[in-house]
């Protein structure tokens, strides 16, 4: 087992997946083929993936094996960002959401400028202005 | 005679100022997005699909279209001045970037534009003279055949992308799993809501796309720390005689090859670009230049990759079944504005039929005048850094996924994705067939059961039906070859362990081409 390769993770996470779409899928009415519940179709689906998961596995064996790369602080930057900016545009305003936005995930860049995210916001902030007065989208921007 | 008629009609609708206003829109923003790194056809019109939303049936639909071939021209841009290209021009790179180091750049580009205008209008010949009988032929489709039909779409779309056909159909599975997720149209019964109200009318398309094309591609270019040097270079844009005289035969040779493969399944810009330069390799009068930088290798692939833009969607309007996953984004565009596409859709909506069909042609006029004279001012887009581009990428991701319902929390559901976008990324899983299937998903299951409710739970059906035993027989043939390909490379191999899976493409251009990978994207 080597959980630094990229094809056997793959081949795990698509058994995970058949799992567990599979083992909901048997709490609801199966019926039968001629009159399929809403059980029948994700069942057979699941399975199928699971079986392809089981090939890649076994696959994964006679393939020179991957590492598997990955950087956790960009993904989580980002995602935080984009946390921030739904959090706050909906309890304060959506101005202060993009300041959030910009600030926080510009970490994840190759340089960091307070002064070019000033500007990048004032950018996305006229951005967001044209938005809702010429497109007339609904931004609750302030 | 008829089709001149119904194309007068098209004209008719897609001259008129609003249209003609949609479809430069759509063709200019498409390009400019297009061009920018990471962001491929689909991802530009994941991005943009919402500004469609408030804009009459009409002209979204022309506008989208816009934004679709708009897109295929701007990623071309990128692929020859700056060598990041994504899936939908990676062949541009070989020669087209050969030829702006040679200092050509201006040639490659005004080769590349004049062989879309080319190979766009050929392709609307075919649209026009074939939509209409094909969408016969889709009447004779039963929910056996339709089923059949959506496997192979699958097969081939998972074997074209992901270049392994056994990880592509993984993630059409996956795609099908996540379109089961609502309210059960038969039964009326939630599946997989945990008890989530916003759940129970399935995941947002746009989440989806917005989340596995749009947050995931940033995150991913983030990764990469290589900085390249943006393009800077002088261009001469306007070929002399003799250099305009040998675009002409190559960009025919790739309208034909790219409007063949844009109907397949499976088919589309990506697989017809490479045919369109094997061709070229094979038959052109300077075959022995071709991958050294040289008109021939960008005015076939060029032409074959707006012509297969173009008629991929004849299988979409005739048949109502998207043969790749673009596609599959317009049927959803076109649903939302409430439009079915199938054998239906050219009768009951001539207009919007005819109407496309004249704006393609409009838009392939708006790209050559926005695109060759002005492509020096479209290229100052490469002087902005990725990290003041991101944040932006980012924020047009939250607006795009809010305001489809003015509703916040959509965006949880797009990083949700974005995040599980980024680890199919990083576990070289593609994403394009999870799409398709996503939106196929639903489709396939209800044909499926009327198919097994029409046979009394048998199977038989499948077989017995010409059109469905048909296409089960091609999927049976490319499964075989995939093994029997398998096989083969396991005994070849030395201590039988085979080298990683090379895409398709890759692979495909490593046979082509003995230059190096393109680069990839900047920073």
């Amino acid at each position: 087992m080597n959980m630094s390769n990229r094809n056997f993770v793959r081949a795990l996470l698509l058994m995970a997946i058949a799992v567990l779409f599979g083992g909901v899928a048997l709490t609801y009415p199966l019926g039968q083929l001629s009159r399929a519940g809403p059980g029948l179709v994700p069942l057979i689906v699941s399975s199928l993936l699971f079986f392809v998961g089981a090939i890649s596995l076994v696959r994964s064996h006679f393939v020179a094996p991957v590492p598997l790369d990955y950087n956790v602080k960009s993904m989580a930057l980002v995602l935080l960002g984009l946390g921030g900016f739904a959090l706050i545009s909906e309890h304060i305003n959506m101005i202060l959401g993009i300041v959030f936005l910009v600030f926080v995930s510009t970490f994840a860049g190759t340089s960091y400028s307070v002064v070019r995210n000033i500007k990048i916001s004032l950018g996305l902030m006229a951005v967001a202005f044209a938005f809702k007065y010429l497109l007339g989208l609904q931004l609750p921007l302030y | 005679m008829e089709t001149l008629h119904n194309l007068a009609f098209g004209f008719e609708h897609a001259l008129t100022l609003h249209n003609l206003m949609y479809c430069a829109i759509g063709c200019s923003v498409g390009t400019l997005i297009g061009m920018l790194p990471g962001l491929g056809p689909l991802s530009t019109i994941s991005l943009l699909l919402p500004l469609t939303y408030s804009i009459p049936t009409g002209g979204a639909i022309i506008m989208l279209a816009g934004i679709y071939y708009g897109a295929q021209y701007g990623d071309s841009v990128s692929a020859i001045t700056m060598k990041i290209p994504h899936a939908s021009s990676i062949v541009a790179c070989i020669d087209g970037y050969q030829m702006t180091l040679k200092g050509q750049t201006g040639l490659a580009l005004f080769t590349a534009g004049v062989s879309s205008f080319i190979g766009g209008t050929v392709a609307i010949v075919v649209l026009s003279t074939m939509a209409v009988p094909l969408g016969e032929v889709g009447f004779l489709f039963g929910p056996a055949d339709y089923c059949a039909l959506m496997l192979l779409g699958f097969f081939c779309v998972s074997f074209v992308s992901s270049g392994s056909l056994l990880n592509g159909l993984a993630m059409a599975m996956v795609g099908v799993l996540l379109g089961s997720v609502g309210t059960d149209v038969n039964s009326g019964m939630p599946r997989y809501t945990m008890d989530v109200p916003a759940l129970t009318d399935g995941i947002g398309l746009i989440s989806i796309a917005l989340g596995c094309f749009g947050i995931a591609e940033v995150m991913k270019n983030l990764d990469n720390k290589n900085v390249l040097t943006p393009f800077n270079g002088v261009i001469k844009l306007m070929p002399t005689w003799p250099e305009f005289k040998r675009i002409i035969p190559s960009a025919l040779r790739g309208s034909v090859v790219g409007s063949i493969l844009g109907i397949m399944p499976g088919g589309g810009p990506s697989m017809a670009q490479f045919a369109a330069y094997a061709v070229d390799k094979k038959f052109s009068k300077y075959k022995s230049e071709i991958g050294t930088g040289v008109i021939e290798g960008v005015a076939g692939q060029a032409a074959a990759d707006e012509a297969a833009a173009r008629t991929s969607f004849i299988p979409l309007m005739a048949i109502g079944i998207p043969e790749n996953a673009v596609m599959a984004l317009m049927m959803a565009a076109f649903i939302v504005k409430g439009i079915q596409p199938g054998p239906n859709m050219i009768a009951s909506h001539p207009d919007l039929f005819w109407g496309l069909v004249a704006s393609m042609w409009v838009g392939n006029c708006f790209l050559l005048i926005i695109n060759v004279p002005m492509v020096k001012y479209w290229l100052s887009i490469f002087k902005i850094p990725y990290t003041v581009l991101f944040p932006a990428i980012l924020f047009f991701c939250c607006v795009g996924t809010y305001s489809i319902n003015n509703n916040l929390q959509d965006i949880y559901t797009t990083c949700v994705f974005g995040f599980m976008g980024y680890i199919f990324l990083r576990l070289d899983m593609e994403a394009a067939p999870l799409l398709l299937g996503f939106i196929l998903g639903p489709m396939l299951e209800e044909n499926f059961r009327r198919a097994m409710l029409l046979s009394r739970g048998s199977f038989d059906v499948f077989a017995t039906r010409p059109i469905s035993a048909t296409l089960l027989s091609a999927i049976a043939a490319l499964t075989i070859w995939q093994l029997v390909t398998f096989v083969r490379k396991l005994k070849k191999a030395p201590n039988h362990v085979i080298s990683d899976d090379m895409s398709l493409q890759d692979s495909l251009v490593q046979g082509l081409s003995n230059t190096p990978q393109p680069a990839e994207k900047l920073h």
